[in-house]
């Protein structure tokens, strides 16, 4: 078999000139937006601009962030099998600091630049005039908005990037014993402490934070979790590209069909937690009636997102749960391209209509901004996670548990 | 080729220094042995209990639901508290034996078999309530949906009660399908080695002509993988739909989005609490500590740490939602009716939190994890919590109705709902201490298929692979990848 391992990983040509295009087309479509749109002194070019990029910008952190919450997570499991293929989310988790930076410049623009027609609760006359308003006023304001934002960022990237160092001990040199208990306890400590700041941030406060107080007078306690649910089988999906990307290019000959097969059952499963969670938050609200609630549902079933509202459901639950459901299907590298770049597009049209469902509730605007700036974050998504990539070895060869992720049978 | 490989690193699974037979002989042994004092002693307290909890229900069904404190607002009060519990334990034993199976952790071998049994019997404690509640109990029956001569008289769909009517049952008879087949291969080896005819009669019976032929074993495994397929939702319908039964209504604490997971991670929390009780005492009773070892109470303290955690993400989620909804019946019921310490019940709320959401963080901590006493003690902890949670939900959100003039009285059991729910402590462990006795507490065959891979002794033979270079490894070990 293989004298040695490929542990270098070269960028190919063409996915530079790819990204680049990618990025290129991106930054077309993101100074016509802000020309056209961002400046116009029409509230809803306004809207329609910055909304968009606020949901593109937000879903690829919190996707990016998921290759790190994944990887905590097996971390604290004590798993084995993920080893051979660790470099590849622990390369996307690199991308939080940069698109959480973006994400930061964006709200923070929208907030320091009262951007009442996106966050109604910064609009200070209507606040005064509504006491629902008034009443949240001590979570819903400027200034918490941007401690709280720049904390969850910050921490997410700070803590994500201690992992990642942590991670390039497995490629010095081998490990005794004594050694190993050791590395494992200190990826445990730090493993947990991302994942407490995980809870505190994606799992409950961000979330409500960024996108559902857009909708200022609406809540749902399950919004968090649901959003979670979303970026989480999203990041499922893109660590699934990344591998099958690699494989093809002749990297990871320690990672195969049996990896690939976990990773498949992570998206098919994660897609039906999702799905789990969609129907609760839904069939509560519909069920209960109350005219607080049903707000949120109104226009998004029977106004203009209909057709929006019933693909979301179409592409993140019944194609994962008829194509994902076999055993071949998830052992089969051409399928689990198609169904995840179907399931990422699934929930970012889930983030659309989370966003812009709530910004523009009488029309669809989804046309060649949102389809442009897609463009600019997985031109940028690409092109960065390849250079982290390609900036460290591609197995952490030494890792106390890498041998049982080689003699991987499901 | 080998299929599995294991890292030196993990604690062994299985202590000592075992082979197939020894493996037998040490879970066969009580089921042989006659019942030591304490056994007799634990039964007949059970028994005690379970006839007391049957005079207590006949009270009830005799002179009817006036003999519980029930009133006008707190229409559920022990009652459904007790069956949300007891349902809510019966969600260890099938996340053990399902999902456990499907993330491949080979320490749920150790536990499974009293997870499940304990299951099984914690829904049919659970059970009691619901039936017994609906007061005229003869008419039970009319919960089941079959074309009948009552005229209009029939179920209601669109009622979550129903759908709990439905849950539990697929629940119960799916989770007792599993536990009964995994337990074919053992009857059998019990059935082996008996040693009177008639003992040799029932367990022949009982393992249905188990023969251990390939084609049984072929047959059993693909049966185990398709119940695990089956169970797996199903351990998140049954407190899904529990939750519903609250979560569909309009009422304050009740009606909110995130009910169904987080009483899904509720549910496990409390299952794994009332494994780690009576595995320690079957641990130590039955002398298991080499198959019950410090690691997989070590493994089921991180399941507790992990869900109580999300417990309390949710706990803190309703409560901001409380204020942050702005809707001041919600806040009244969170903040004065729950979160106000000196409200009529918020000793229960406050009681809640302090044994579901701060006592377990002490289990961030390893020596904490492995100490056997603290796990004890904790277990009970987290069962009374969780007693408590059902009871902060039903209650407090009752009590104090829309209008002031029908604010109740305070409410407070009488002795026969108090003997109800003892009497079902007594059901529970009078089946339990049957099953101990006659039953393999652990499932031998399933023990033997982890012992090459995660046996102290065969681990200590391969322990050169571990220093074995990447390359040399991947060269001997992975060829016909």
């Amino acid at each position: 078999m293989m004298a040695s391992i490929k542990l270098q990983f070269e960028i190919p040509a063409k996915m530079k000139t790819w990204s680049l295009a990618l990025i290129g087309v991106g930054l077309v479509a993101l100074l016509t937006g802000l020309f056209t749109k961002g400046f116009s002194s029409d509230e809803h070019e306004q809207v329609q601009f910055w909304g968009t990029l606020m949901y593109n910008t937000i879903f690829w952190t919190l996707v990016c962030n998921a290759a790190m919450f994944f990887i905590c997570v097996t971390t604290l499991a004590m798993g084995g099998w993920q080893q051979s293929f660790r470099r590849i989310p622990e390369a996307i988790s690199a991308m939080v600091p940069i698109f959480g930076s973006i994400t930061f410049i964006v709200l923070v623009y929208v907030v320091v630049s009262d951007k009442h027609h996106i966050y109604h609760w910064l609009d200070h006359d209507a606040v005064a005039a509504d006491p629902i308003l008034k009443g949240k006023a001590g979570f819903l304001n400027a200034k918490f908005f941007l401690i709280w934002t720049t904390l969850a960022i910050g921490l997410w990237s700070l803590l994500g990037w201690r992992m990642r160092q942590i991670s390039r001990e497995a490629d010095e040199a081998p490990m005794d014993a004594e050694k190993g208990a050791s590395f494992i306890w200190r990826n445990t400590v730090r493993a947990s402490l991302f994942l407490a700041w995980f809870g505190l941030t994606v799992g409950s406060t961000i979330p409500w934070l960024w996108m559902m107080s857009i909708d200022a007078h609406w809540y749902s306690t399950m919004y968090s979790w649901y959003t979670f649910a979303s970026s989480f089988v999203s990041g499922m999906s893109l660590i699934a590209l990344w591998v099958i990307y690699m494989k093809n290019k002749g990297y990871l000959e320690l990672t195969g069909q049996e990896h690939l097969h976990d990773i498949g059952k992570f998206m098919f499963a994660f897609s039906i937690f999702w799905t789990y969670l969609w129907f609760s938050q839904y069939m509560l609200i519909w069920y209960a009636n109350i005219p607080e609630e049903t707000v949120y549902f109104k226009h998004r079933v029977q106004g203009p997102y209909k057709g929006i509202f019933f693909l979301n459901l179409i592409i993140n639950f019944v194609c994962p749960i008829l194509i994902l459901m076999k055993r071949s299907a998830k052992r089969n590298y051409t399928l689990v391209t198609f169904m995840a770049v179907l399931i990422i597009f699934g929930h970012w049209i889930d983030f659309y209509q989370m966003v812009m469902g709530s910004l523009s509730k009488e029309h669809v605007s989804l046309g060649w901004l949102d389809f442009g700036i897609l463009s600019l974050f997985v031109g940028l998504m690409i092109y960065f996670t390849g250079r982290s990539l390609a900036s460290k070895p591609l197995v952490p060869k030494y890792h106390p548990f890498m041998k049982e992720s080689i003699i991987h049978q499901v | 080729m080998h299929l599995k490989y294991e890292s030196q690193l993990r604690e062994p699974l299985v202590d000592g220094d075992k082979d197939y037979h020894q493996v037998t002989e040490d879970i066969v042994r009580p089921i042989e042995a006659k019942p030591t004092r304490l056994w007799y002693i634990g039964f007949y307290i059970a028994a005690a209990l379970l006839l007391f909890g049957v005079y207590s229900v006949y009270r009830e069904v005799t002179y009817g639901i006036g003999q519980w404190n029930l009133n006008k607002t707190v229409g559920w009060g022990w009652d459904i508290t007790n069956f949300v519990w007891w349902v809510g334990i019966g969600h260890a034993g099938t996340l053990i034996s399902a999902i456990l199976l499907l993330f491949r952790q080979g320490w749920r071998t150790g536990v499974n078999r009293a997870a499940e049994a304990m299951t099984i019997f914690a829904v049919m404690c659970a059970g009691q309530f619901p039936i017994f509640h609906m007061g005229r109990v003869w008419m039970a029956f009319f919960v089941l949906p079959y074309p009948n001569t009552r005229g209009p008289l029939w179920v209601n769909f669109n009622s979550p009660l129903l759908w709990d009517v439905f849950a539990i049952s697929t629940y119960f008879t799916v989770s007792l399908l599993f536990w009964y087949s995994g337990l074919l291969p053992d009857f059998a080896t019990v059935r082996d080695r008996a040693f009177t005819k008639l003992r040799k009669r029932l367990y022949g019976i009982a393992s249905f002509g188990w023969t251990g032929s390939t084609k049984h074993w072929q047959r059993h495994e693909s049966l185990s993988l398709v119940l695990a397929g089956l169970s797996t939702p199903l351990v998140l319908s049954v407190h899904t739909i529990v939750s519903f039964d609250f979560a569909t209504s309009v009422i304050p604490g009740w009606h909110t989005t995130i009910f169904p997971p987080y009483f899904v991670a509720g549910a496990v929390f409390s299952g794994f609490a009332m494994v780690q009780t009576l595995m320690i005492i079957v641990r130590k009773v039955f002398q298991m500590d080499d198959y019950i070892t410090l690691g997989h109470i070590e493994a089921m303290n991180k399941v507790i740490v992990l869900t109580g955690s999300i417990v309390g993400v949710a706990y803190l989620t309703e409560l901001f939602m409380g204020w942050y909804s702005q809707n001041k019946y919600e806040g009244y019921t969170f903040w004065y009716s729950r979160a106000y310490l000196f409200s009529p019940y918020g000793w229960s709320y406050w009681g809640m939190m302090a044994c579901n959401v701060i006592s377990p963080q002490i289990f961030w901590f390893r020596k904490m994890r492995r100490n056997l006493f603290v796990t004890f003690f904790m277990s009970i902890i987290v069962n009374i919590g969780m007693w408590f949670e059902r009871f902060v939900i039903i209650v407090t959100s009752l009590y104090r109705d829309y209008l002031p003039s029908s604010w109740s009285v305070y409410y407070s059991p009488t002795i026969w709902e108090i003997g109800f729910y003892a009497g079902t402590f007594g059901l529970f462990f009078v089946c339990f201490f049957l099953f101990a006795k006659y039953f393999p507490v652990i499932a031998i065959a399933e023990i033997k298929y982890v012992l090459k891979t995660s046996g102290e002794n065969y681990k200590s033979k391969v322990g050169h692979i571990e220093e074995q270079p990447l390359e040399a490894f991947v060269h001997e070990h992975a060829h016909h990848h």
